[in-house]
């Protein structure tokens, strides 16, 4: 009897694995082999925040370092300033913007501008040697979406949208990169020409109107972002009465 | 009946609108009224039954969104802004690995080719800012350049290094060791043994960087010091 009973549950017990092998989804052999292992390790830990009223903070500093931003500088409350950021005045970071200075130092001049959606990070060290500092001079227009890392973009410069400047490249003063351009590690964009493509090529060089035009751009886009500026008052207080009411009811978030 | 469904669905929103007039001229006499909105983003989603499983020691930025059947494992990292969704299939993120700022991991339902692929990251795999992985399987180790978009079904082997800006078109496979570049992205030239040991030496150093950014952005608002 015990025999019998003993032989039953070990055949329901096969039969249920194999059903549930079967049951799972439709993975090659080996990536489901790479997916279970990957299951089993992961302990995932019980007080996870997944949702913070608060939001993503604007300003992260890490450590000693705290991103600085100008009185009059736009900042959209959508954008992440983490570590040694430097954004000087009349300057303007748009909408969805990270700006990661946490390896090296990041700055952004005088009435340059950052659309949105960009990515400004700086690596350790840049494969050139020079300083890997991400600094963006004066006047100086990055399309959106672009992505910069350790570069050095000189006074008056236009990049285009969606390029991708690569560590330690050096944009020279008066030049205009065309969207899209993917600019190698330790490229230099010579002064006064325009360059375009993946990886960026010459183009042509710019007239001497072109060249004029370049800071009126930045200038004209300082001053759609002072109308951006002004929706905002300087700060939130909303968080204060949160914070009240969190404190009386005893509610930890 | 679908012009009744909308008239009377129409004439609830009035009834809201009409509700909220009220709480207005409420606060207005109170003396001033609130008009800032919390944030409502949600870091960690789940869609109905499909929740994201994260190991404890993962940073997930609080403007990144890990949603539906997502799994990250240890010490794994997810940059600001990033999305990663997990909603149609499943994304599996082995350990070690960082999806840096503003990336994208996603599957779509319905594909040129009628497969649907879920998208599966190794271990220790470097993704660069700005990424687009979609339906996409990258192997341990390998390194994804900032801004590169993987379409679905492309499997980058170990150790391979997808440039930044490329355009990897679908079905590619990118063989262990090479480094493929452009639009359409092409094999470029072989990967030296030193710049091997560099991928798996920026994913622990990204690693660490993440423990750093996690400390400061878990901060409560009395914790907060600046």
């Amino acid at each position: 009897m015990a025999n019998l009973a003993r032989f039953t549950n070990k055949a329901l017990r096969t039969a249920y694995s194999i059903t549930k092998h079967h049951a799972q989804p439709q993975l090659a052999s080996s990536e489901r082999a790479f997916a279970t292992e990957a299951a089993k390790s992961i302990t995932p830990s019980p007080d996870r925040v997944n949702w913070d009223y608060r939001g993503q903070r604007k300003i992260i500093p890490l450590g000693q370092w705290l991103p600085k931003i100008a009185v009059d500088a736009y900042v959209a409350p959508n954008v992440v300033l983490a570590g040694q950021v430097h954004v000087w005045d009349g300057a303007s970071v748009w909408p969805g913007c990270v700006l990661r200075g946490d390896l090296n130092k990041i700055s952004i001049g005088f009435c340059s501008n950052v659309q949105e959606r960009c990515v400004l990070h700086a690596a350790w060290s840049s494969p050139t040697g020079l300083p890997a500092e991400t600094s963006i001079e004066r006047y100086v227009t990055i399309g959106a979406y672009s992505l910069l890392r350790s570069c050095t973009i000189e006074p008056e410069v236009i990049i285009g949208q969606h390029s991708i400047l690569m560590e330690g490249s050096i944009v020279e003063t008066h030049s205009i990169l065309e969207a899209g351009s993917v600019v190698p590690p330790g490229r230099i964009i010579p002064s006064g020409e325009l360059w375009a493509g993946n990886p960026a090529k010459f183009v042509r060089t710019l007239t001497h109107e072109e060249t004029l035009e370049i800071p009126k751009l930045a200038v004209a886009i300082n001053d759609l972002s002072k109308d951006h500026y002004h929706e905002f008052l300087p700060y939130s207080t909303i968080y204060l009465e949160v914070e009240k009411f969190k404190k009386s009811l005893g509610i930890s978030v | 009946m679908g012009t009744l469904g909308r008239a009377i669905y129409s004439v609830g929103q009035l009834i809201r609108k009409t509700g909220q007039a009220v709480d207005r001229l409420g606060s207005h006499l109170q003396g001033g009224y609130i008009e800032e909105q919390l944030s409502r983003h949600r870091t960690v989603l789940n869609i109905f039954d499909k929740a994201p499983v994260i190991d404890k020691d993962v940073f997930v930025a609080p403007s990144a969104a890990v949603i539906g059947d997502v799994q990250i494992g240890k010490g794994s990292s997810i940059w600001y802004g990033s999305v990663l969704r997990g909603d149609v299939n499943i994304i599996r993120i082995g350990s070690g690995t960082n999806l840096q700022d503003n990336s994208l991991v996603h599957v779509a339902k319905s594909n040129l080719s009628g497969k649907v692929l879920p998208t599966i990251i190794g271990d220790n795999v470097t993704v660069g800012h700005s990424a687009v992985l979609h339906g996409c399987t990258v192997e341990d180790e390998a390194f994804v350049g900032m801004g590169a978009i993987l379409l679905d079904g492309v499997v980058v082997e170990k150790n391979a290094m997808v440039a930044a800006g490329a355009l990897v078109r679908q079905n590619t496979k990118i063989p262990s060791g090479e480094v493929w570049a452009g639009n359409p992205a092409k094999f470029l030239r072989k990967l030296t043994d030193e710049e091997i040991a560099f991928i798996s030496q920026s994913a622990t150093n990204y690693t660490n960087l993440a423990q750093v950014h996690a400390a400061e952005n878990s901060k409560s608002y009395e914790e907060i010091e600046f």
